[in-house]
């Protein structure tokens, strides 16, 4: 079982300490891409105020516990865990020892809380005045909105993101999942904390880092804010359809609730998925026989095309596509994605750790191979206040005498 | 560098001056360029004869399908240098290989073997600049089983699993929208080529080649799905069209709908605050929301307790605006946000007190666009849009310039095809 931190000094974050006081899904998220490559990121919790996620299914077995989510622990593999009561004066203080020796501080709480507990950024930089400070609070920290709170779920409604996923005439549907949370948030905040160190290294220089948790979000829907800012329309809910391409959707496939996604609007896409279908009676009438009369009649299309496939099984049909040219993929569940896909399998995508109560768990690796760097994630995700005594002794130079007084005085709880 | 938009006179340090990034891709990893371009990076896009395949994708301005309106390349590429090179012609292939060993990052999203074919593949670029990190995103990565597979937008977001998890219980499943998941690749490639950059730049001193999946990057968003079929054996399913729990779902109102989180994660304040708020404006039967079943997570998952819920909220939510429900909702600290449109982001006054919206020089049409601005705020190297959008083979003599190929040869260059 590999369980120690710090990380092998070849990581390429190697080096670099990061105070971490994020919590629930985004914050979490962005210290981990940080964690996996060899940051020592130290997770600053309370368990008088669990981090949700730890009391958030799934668990393993079933059975709650705070050191049993599956969901917390995706969230936070190679990261050293401690515990602080930051309601008491001496673990404040154990706060500022460990943000004076930590290159980045972040959190993603709403504005006013850090401060609540002498951490602010004024406060930090005056113990660390070259600190990288990362704050993610939903809408920012300033301005006639920042006080409001939110989740992933909220945040994909304020975004446009749940607007624009669903059918139109429908109740919009988003993604179903927290997406906020899981990619654009964590991915731009890591991205701006790493160019903060870089201008550091180059000027001695560290910064005040504002993610609003919505903004990372709406930059990827550029294209359709652009569409109403430059040519006044407000893109709507379009299902599976895509533009003028047609044939472009989810079909059914043989099997309770299977499907494959197909995308088969270019003439040489659209004649191969024909062929691989056996040229039925349809493919070649006046319905299919320009992509504008395809376009013209897609939900007829759609209809015929799956009225054709419903009869196959799924990975066979994407094989053939797929042989033939055709974009395709079978569209996966959690079970098939895992057991099933050979090609993630090829990549090493599930990770395999051993976490002290869960036992061996299913970690996502992160979604990209660095050349000479292996074995990522390297660590689960440490159990409440695992790393409290060792943090203790290395970070704050305390004897287990010390360690042991200020637990009776409740400072590390 | 490039020209300089709107901005003049003093402008403060960046933290990514200094780099000079190749960005080869497509749609793939544009997005990657422009987070480099946007904090300071000489970002040069090199663009095949006839221009990024991006150029030809909607929506366009005025509905106009031309490659200098494409409104999704615009958005990608402004402030970055446009250069026009055709990485097929052998004298194409030298000029890239000169540019390469200025560069500290290169990114490319062909397809797996393509630019071995030219000699510009990772290896051997790397050969003339060991410092180079040269970040690949693809379909599905550079070796397996899949490879050499046939993907877009779509097929990424079914065989990223993301796909299965959208939509309504009584239909397919449903694609998110836009381009999230070639832009998810683009974002852990942002941040995986950062990550490299701090080794390369720093006392290791050595580059890398980083093979980005737009697959497995889908396979990010797919939240605790994962983690329920591992520890639990339960396979999530797309649920849009209902409550998650009782008071965690879409709520119609007057002028469009809200998202309310009165249950859910962390919910015990939440749920007493929205009871209180019902109560306190006269909902007929609020009360019940404070007996003790409704703090039983079990409870509020049953088709009972959404209707019951429903019952109560509906008749209060359509009766007020989304903007109403928001500062009532919030005010009382209730995690419930309305479903805002594009039009409601422009008229969004948090957004407009950051800022946020900045002016996009669209010099093709000589219009000035209003595009998403900064998407984090660096107190000391501020987030700023470097130029205008550029025209197809803009920069190619000023790039070239630079390597100190002079206009004789330049003009060769031209003749034969290798630039553009």
């Amino acid at each position: 079982m590999k369980n120690t931190l710090p990380a092998l000094p070849t990581l390429p974050l190697a080096g670099i300490r990061v105070a971490d006081f994020t919590w629930i899904g985004a914050g979490s998220f962005t210290t981990k891409l940080l964690a996996d490559f060899g940051a020592d990121v130290i997770k600053v919790e309370s368990s008088g105020r669990l981090d949700p996620l730890r009391t958030s299914r799934p668990y393993r077995d079933g059975t709650p516990g705070v050191n049993r989510s599956g969901y917390f622990a995706d969230r936070n593999s190679s990261k050293r865990g401690i515990t602080l009561n930051l309601k008491t004066p001496r673990a404040q203080e154990l706060a500022r020892r460990l943000v004076a020796g930590s290159d980045v501080v972040a959190n993603n709480f709403t504005p006013g809380t850090m401060e609540k507990f002498g951490l602010g950024y004024g406060a930090v930089r005056e113990i660390k005045p070259d600190i990288v400070y990362l704050a993610m609070s939903m809408t920012g920290a300033s301005g006639p909105d920042h006080k409001y709170l939110g989740f992933g779920l909220t945040i994909g409604a304020l975004t446009g993101l749940q607007h624009l996923c669903g059918l139109p005439g429908r109740e919009p549907a988003g993604t179903g999942t927290n997406y906020p949370d899981h990619i654009p948030n964590p991915c731009h905040a890591a991205f701006a904390v790493l160019a903060a160190l870089r201008h550091r290294r180059r000027t001695g220089e560290g910064q005040y880092i504002d993610v609003a948790q919505t903004e990372p979000t709406i930059a990827l829907f550029g294209p359709a804010i652009l569409q109403y800012t430059a040519n006044g329309e407000v893109a709507g809910r379009t299902g599976n359809q895509r533009g003028a391409k047609a044939a472009h959707g989810v079909y059914p496939c043989a099997g309770d609730d299977c499907w494959i996604a197909i995308a088969a609007w270019s003439d040489a896409a659209y004649a191969a998925l024909v062929g691989v279908l056996g040229q039925p009676a349809w493919a070649t009438t006046e319905l299919a026989a320009s992509a504008a009369a395809r376009l013209a009649r897609r939900d007829e299309l759609d209809r015929l095309i799956g009225a054709a496939t419903q009869h196959w099984n799924a990975d066979a049909l994407m094989a053939r596509l797929q042989a033939a040219g055709v974009p395709a993929g079978v569209v996966h569940t959690a079970a098939g994605i895992v057991q099933h896909d050979p090609q993630l399998r090829h990549r090493g995508h599930w990770v395999q750790l051993d976490h002290p109560e869960m036992g061996p768990s299913i970690y996502n690796a992160p979604p990209f191979r660095l050349s000479g760097v292996e074995g990522v994630p390297c660590s689960p995700a440490p159990l409440l206040g695992q790393h409290t005594d060792e943090v203790c002794r290395d970070v704050f130079g305390l004897d287990d005498a010390e360690i042991e007084a200020l637990r009776r005085e409740d400072v590390l709880s | 560098m490039s020209e300089s938009g709107a901005f003049t006179g003093f402008a403060a340090p960046q933290a990514l001056a200094g780099l000079r990034v190749l960005d080869l891709s497509g749609l793939a990893g544009q997005y990657c360029g422009k987070l480099f371009a946007d904090l300071g990076a000489d970002v040069i896009l090199v663009e095949p004869p006839g221009g990024s395949p991006v150029r030809r994708e909607g929506p366009f301005l005025d509905d106009h399908a031309h490659l200098e309106y494409s409104l999704t390349f615009g958005y990608l590429n402004a402030g970055k240098r446009a250069i026009g090179l055709d990485l097929d012609h052998p004298e194409g292939q030298r000029v890239l290989k000169a540019l390469a060993a200025k560069a500290d990052l290169l990114i490319e999203s062909d397809k797996p073997g393509v630019p071995a074919r030219r000699g510009l593949d990772a290896a051997a670029l790397r050969a003339l600049s060991p410092r180079l990190v040269v970040t690949s995103i693809t379909p599905f990565g550079q070796t397996g089983p899949y490879a050499q597979y046939e993907s877009e937008e779509l097929v990424a977001l079914a065989l990223g699993g993301l796909l299965y998890l959208g939509g309504y219980a009584d239909s397919a499943p449903m694609a998110a929208a836009g381009n999230l998941a070639c832009f998810a690749a683009a974002q852990f490639a942002a941040v995986a080529s950062m990550t490299a950059l701090w080794a390369s730049e720093g006392p290791q001193g050595e580059g890398r080649h980083i093979d980005v999946s737009i697959q497995e990057s889908v396979v990010m968003a797919m939240e605790n799905a994962i983690q329920f079929f591992d520890l639990e054996g339960s396979v999530r399913k797309r649920e849009a069209g209902q409550q998650k729990l009782a008071g965690m779902g879409v709520f119609d109102c007057v002028d469009g709908q809200v998202y309310l989180m009165a249950g859910g994660i962390s919910s015990s304040a939440f749920w007493q605050s929205t009871t209180q708020w019902l109560v306190d404006a006269g909902v007929p039967g609020a009360a019940q929301l404070a007996e003790p079943q409704w703090s039983d997570a079990d409870y509020l998952a049953t088709e009972d307790a959404k209707a019951i819920f429903s019952g109560l909220l509906a008749p209060f939510a359509a009766a007020r605006t989304k903007e109403q429900l928001y500062r009532e909702g919030q005010g009382r600290r209730i995690p419930i946000c309305p479903i805002q449109t594009p039009a409601d982001l422009v008229g969004d006054r948090q957004l407009a007190h950051r800022g946020f919206f900045v002016p996009l020089q669209h010099p093709a049409s000589g219009r000035t666009l209003s595009v998403p601005g900064a998407p984090y705020a660096l107190s000391k190297t501020p987030w700023r849009l470097a130029g205008s959008v550029p025209r197809l083979g803009e920069h190619t003599a000023q790039v070239l310039g630079e390597l100190g190929i002079a206009a004789g040869e330049m003009a060769a260059l031209l003749q034969c095809g290798a630039i553009q």
